[in-house]
């Protein structure tokens, strides 16, 4: 290096560290000093470019960053610090380019090869990630590069919407280059997998299992749970369910396996003459499986024998031995299976799985059923010891599993309710010492009793029992402060009683983080905006929202770097499963549900001005195209309920209700035509003017259908995810755009003149006009001239007639046991009006309604807006007086009585008041929050 | 009665029900992701036969010359699912996987001196202490269990390539060494 590089090098330094220490602006000024000094120098300028994105100037960074693109630069240095420009500017597409320009003029550039290769995966450009390695491993020989062409092929054909026939021919392709390598798949095992997974894909068995019964393969699948599952796959698609039964059977008895997918290896066996369920199996099958099954009894015998009470698995495989034997009637002995079950509960009845264990065992009928019951009756439901307690919580689960429906009655589930609560109360006393961090052994009692309470709020309708249920968990987590069933369930009960900031203060103590937050995080969030008092600034579920958010990003940011890290540690078997990560959260259905959720709050909360309909409008149409992938985790919430009956879940969705694909197809179309409507930016302007990658067209949508006729297109089936208020809504919003369509078309200025607009602003801002925009010569004052102004229409009644009906509605519900369903229609009520005010922003303008000759058009919205702010201010006054009569002294006092079997039990009544100031404070806090929010938006409306 | 499997990145959608637990930590999908991308073959998930996560380990290898082992980041058993021996089966597989594969010495971890059940649990399972942790998991201040509560054991089991044992010693419990001086 020259002493003037030296020398530079020395002055770049402290704007690296600037950037390090996230000192954006010093890097800017220090960039700025050197920059006058070495004008054309790159690598300062993409510096700069980089401060600047990360300075969120984003206009001035894209100057920068078109001069250093247009130098093609090759330096190690320069790339790297464009890699993050692009990056943060979400250009993939022009990463690739970047890498593909230094590559071809340094094609002997190693190096530059492969960080060509890592652009392409970034931007999950499978197909030029192919090319690109092939080319490297024909100049560099690296069998690496060989593979890494085979897992972008692989890649390419599992992509979304590659035709089938396009499909196959690409793992023959990958399969032809794996069997070219010149060292075989073998030598590392991740290759091996790789190799076995194309030929399963191409149903290439006979080759795979070669390759597996090889000593080296069979030594592979020893020590590799992910090649050993490909090769159980390949011995069952083989036929050879025998000899994997007699490997299982080694593996058992000889190695002390107990992987219950070797019990299921031996058990396949066993029945495998039997598996062809289309005819009838002749006796002599039948006589071998009889035999079989006699052999297999004794293996699993001696199983349980040499276990004890140390492994449950002996037991159980017995258990799945008999269920199948009966499946196919060749049970020996009608009361095995009772038999079983009596000895697993005396064996293992203190382990807490045991309910869990024996679910599949008994969904019994008829007399069996009530054998089991008179077995499950006939032990003590006394304990003395932990032990003893927790055989008592397993037969109270497992009784109350089998439940027939006529048992479920108000009486019944009263006394259970009581039973329930008493034990747990019992048992509390093996937890007194425990430190705080324990969970209680009595917990799942607590569970149970609230669960019996929930089934009781079922039957009757009456809310008291969710008042039970709530008072009874609060205090199991005064006992078990770290139960998260107790918080869950609490979350779900307080958002059905109308009182999210408990839902709240309990979701939050579940210290929900990072991917959690995907899964987790509808708990809370849905259809949230109707408890948000965003309108009179209560921020809360909208910062809520963006917390949860955070975590898309860092899988934007970050999960692609992983899949680069596995490319280069070659662990094939992790990148399509990591690929799969990726998608399911980039597009993960909760995610765009929080999108919808924190549109409709912001709404409410910002002045509706037309950036705003400009931005979220692009974001929407960003993710309308989404493959969805639901991640929420419905599973993490117990249920107990018996089968014959919803689980807790279901009970005690908001609405009875899950909103999913549907939901949020309706709504992405609703606000997608309504912003359209209200924004200037056509799909041409939108063109030019944005940055970064599009969203990838998806193949499966019909090519003729434009985006318009999308929006219009109505789903019976996705409008059944949405409550009755939720469809008016829909109709309402749909009426009001096809009435004012028309007049937007109209009135809209022309592209050209929206584009000089905003090249105006960029210039302001930056000293340059936007780049690469010619804007056409605009024709005078934007609108079009040969058009004929459309003929005045009167609005459809149902416009006319919306906000009348839905106060008329808000009033028969405002006095209901829980304000839920009132707090909804207001909430929707106060969305129509925010859907009008969007569609009705253009006519708001007295220029664009004289010019455009719109006078009769801005008269008839504004009496409509007159009326529903009239309607609005009725329902605010409402849901304030409402909120008002919450949490007064005989509120509380009603909440405590009707409390009264969980005061009875024992519970102190000042906990239960306690509990009932909390909950009914939360519910007076949102409608009186709600009601001043919507008071608010009518000032603010009448004079905007 | 439960599947021993790979840990896949999409568990990370599934573990709620044992990392909801207090004593198990949810990290960065970076953690997760690194792991997989290096030692996929020392992470594995132990699952119920209807698909629910009953627990699960992460592991790697690392260390030079005498000192290269398996070591076990995280073992965790969801709450209803403990006393059943899932903990050993996983240990079992990475103690395979970390002498047949790796080949390394022995296996490591680090476990707080306060968890008796835990130190027991792996003096069953073969482990000995080799040294106390000063401060491994993080000064907490007058807690509960004190010192006991902030210090680790680092636990250690020798694999076949040790047969003479010298990676472990009998006396590791008054050996006292700093955090700084394990990571």
């Amino acid at each position: 290096m020259s002493a003037a590089a030296v020398a530079l090098d020395r002055q770049i330094r402290p704007v690296y560290d600037a950037l390090d220490t996230g000192s954006n602006k010093s890097a800017i000024v220090t960039c700025n000093k050197l920059l006058k000094k070495y004008p054309r120098h790159e690598l300062i300028k993409a510096l700069k470019a980089l401060a600047l994105v990360r300075s969120q100037k984003i206009e001035e960074s894209l100057v920068l960053c078109e001069e250093v693109l247009e130098l093609k630069p090759t330096s190690d240095a320069t790339l790297t610090a464009m890699m993050h420009v692009l990056r943060g500017l979400g250009r993939h597409k022009d990463m690739v380019k970047m890498f593909e320009e230094a590559y071809k003029q340094q094609p002997h550039n190693e190096e530059l090869g492969i960080q060509n290769f890592f652009a392409n995966v970034r931007a999950s450009q499978w197909k030029s990630a192919q090319l690109v390695a092939t080319r490297m491993h024909k100049q560099f020989q690296d069998d690496r590069y060989l593979y890494w062409t085979v897992i972008s092929t692989v890649l390419q054909a599992e992509e979304h919407g590659t035709p089938l026939q396009l499909r196959e021919l690409l793992y023959k392709l990958a399969h032809r280059l794996v069997v070219s390598s010149p060292t075989p798949s073998y030598v590392n095992s991740e290759r091996f997998h790789l190799h076995l997974s194309i030929l399963l894909k191409l149903d290439l068995i006979d080759d795979a299992h070669k390759l597996l019964d090889s000593p080296v393969g069979r030594n592979i699948c020893a020590t590799n749970l992910s090649c050993n599952e490909l090769r159980r796959e390949v011995w069952k698609l083989k036929g050879l369910i025998q000899e994997e039964g007699d490997s299982a059977k080694g593996l058992i008895l000889d190695k002390d396996d107990r992987n219950w997918l070797e019990f299921l290896s031996v058990l396949d066996a066993t029945f495998a003459d039997l598996a062809d369920k289309g005819t009838d199996p002749s006796e002599e099958a039948l006589d071998v499986t009889r035999a079989r099954i006699r052999d297999t009894e004794q293996l699993f015998l001696k199983v349980v024998e040499k276990d004890g009470l140390r492994d449950r698995t002996g037991l159980l495989s017995l258990l799945e031995l008999e269920k199948r034997s009966r499946a196919h009637g060749l049970s020996s002995d009608e009361n095995r299976l009772i038999t079983l079950l009596q000895e697993y509960l005396e064996k293992f009845s203190h382990k807490p799985s045991c309910h869990q264990d024996l679910l599949s065992y008994t969904q019994l009928k008829g007399d069996e059923l009530q054998k089991w019951k008179t077995i499950l009756d006939s032990f003590s439901f006394s304990f003395s010891t932990e032990d003893e307690l927790a055989r008592v919580i397993n037969l109270l689960k497992l009784q109350r599993h089998n439940l027939l429906p006529s048992e479920i009655t108000h009486d019944a589930e009263t006394a259970r309710a009581a039973l329930y609560t008493e034990k747990y109360l019992q048992g509390l006393k093996f937890g007194a010492t425990l430190p705080s961090t324990e969970l209680q052994p009595a917990d799942d009692l607590a569970l149970l009793a609230a669960t019996s309470y929930v089934s009781l709020w079922k039957l009757t309708t009456d809310d008291g029992y969710l008042y039970s249920a709530v008072a009874l968990l609060e205090y199991a987590l005064i006992k078990s402060k770290q139960s998260y069933s107790a918080k869950l369930m609490l979350v779900r009960l307080y958002r059905l009683l109308g009182a999210p900031a408990q839902a709240l203060e309990h979701y939050r103590a579940l210290r929900v983080k990072q991917v959690q937050n995907e899964t987790l995080s509808y708990f809370i969030l849905s259809r949230t905006s109707m408890f948000s008092s965003a309108a009179i600034g209560d921020l809360t579920f909208a910062s809520e929202c963006l917390e949860a958010n955070q975590i898309y990003l860092t899988n934007s940011q970050e999960t692609g770097d992983f899949i680069i890290r596995a490319f280069s540690a070659e662990k094939y078997s992790q990148i399509p499963e990591f690929v799969t990560f990726e998608d399911r959260l980039e597009n993960s259905l909760q995610r765009d549900l929080i999108k919808i959720e924190h549109l409709r709050m912001r709404l409410a909360h910002e002045n509706i001005i037309s950036d705003i309909v400009d931005l979220e409008l692009i974001e929407l149409k960003f993710i309308f195209d989404r493959v969805h992938h639901d991640n929420r985790d419905t599973n993490v919430l117990p249920s107990y309920q018996p089968r014959s009956s919803p689980d807790f879940n279901t009970q005690t969705l908001l609405f009875d209700i899950y909103e999913g694909h549907g939901f949020l197809r309706t709504f992405l179309k609703l606000y997608i035509r309504c912003l359209q409507q209200g924004s200037d930016l056509d799909d041409t302007v939108e063109e030019k003017l944005l940055i970064g990658d599009r969203p990838k067209k998806r193949p499966d949508v019909p090519g003729d259908l434009s985006l318009r006729d999308r929006l219009c297109e109505r789903s019976e089936e996705d409008l059944k995810e949405l409550t009755q208020d939720e469809v008016s809504l829909v109709e309402f919003a749909g009426a009001l755009g096809d009435w004012l369509e028309k007049y937007h078309d109209y009135a809209r200025p022309h592209p050209s003149a929206v584009l000089a607009e905003a090249s105006k602003q960029t210039e302001l801002k930056t000293g340059h006009p936007l780049k690469g925009l010619e804007i056409p010569v605009s024709n005078g004052n934007g609108h079009k001239k040969d058009e004929e102004v459309p003929a005045f229409v009167e609005p459809p009644e149902l416009i006319v007639r919306y906000f009348d009906e839905m106060k008329t509605k808000f009033n028969e519900l405002k006095d209901a046991s829980s304000p839920v369903e009132a707090l909804h229609v207001a909430a929707i009520v106060q969305e129509a009006f925010l859907i009008l005010v969007v569609e009705s922003l253009r006519f708001k303008n007295q220029t664009v309604v004289k010019q455009n000759k719109l006078g009769n058009l801005a008269a008839s919205i504004k009496s409509i807006r007159t009326n529903a702010i009239a309607n609005l201010k009725e329902i605010s006054v409402g849901l304030i007086k409402r909120s008002e009569s919450e949490c007064t002294a005989e509120s509380r006092k009603a909440f405590v009585e009707e409390c009264s079997m969980v005061i009875d039990a024992g519970i102190d009544h000042d906990f239960v008041l306690g509990v009932a100031k909390k909950g009914l404070d939360a519910r007076k806090k949102v409608l009186e929050g709600f009601g001043k929010g919507i008071a608010r938006i009518c000032t603010n409306y009448t004079t905007n | 009665m439960s599947v021993l499997r790979p840990f896949k990145a999409t568990d990370m959608f599934k573990f709620n029900n044992i990392n909801l637990d207090i004593w198990t930590e949810t990290y960065g999908i970076g953690f997760y992701l690194s792991y997989l991308s290096r030692w996929p073959d020392l992470c594995c998930v132990q699952e119920s036969p209807n698909g629910q996560m009953m627990g699960y380990v992460l592991g790697k290898a690392e260390g030079a010359g005498i000192e290269w082992h398996g070591h076990v980041t995280a073992i965790t058993v969801a709450p209803e699912y403990r006393r059943l021996g899932l903990a050993r089966k996983m240990m079992n597989l990475l103690e395979l996987v970390s002498d047949e594969l790796y080949k390394g010495f022995f296996v490591d971890l680090y476990v707080r001196c306060a968890n008796k059940v835990a130190v027991e649990m792996y003096e069953g399972m073969g482990y000995s202490v080799y040294r106390r942790v000063r401060e491994y998991y993080g000064s907490l201040g007058n807690g509960r269990g004190g010192r006991d509560d902030e210090d680790a054991f680092d636990m250690r089991k020798p694999l076949s390539r040790d047969p003479n044992r010298i990676s472990v010693r009998p006396n590791g419990r008054d050996v006292i060494v700093s955090a700084q001086d394990v990571s």
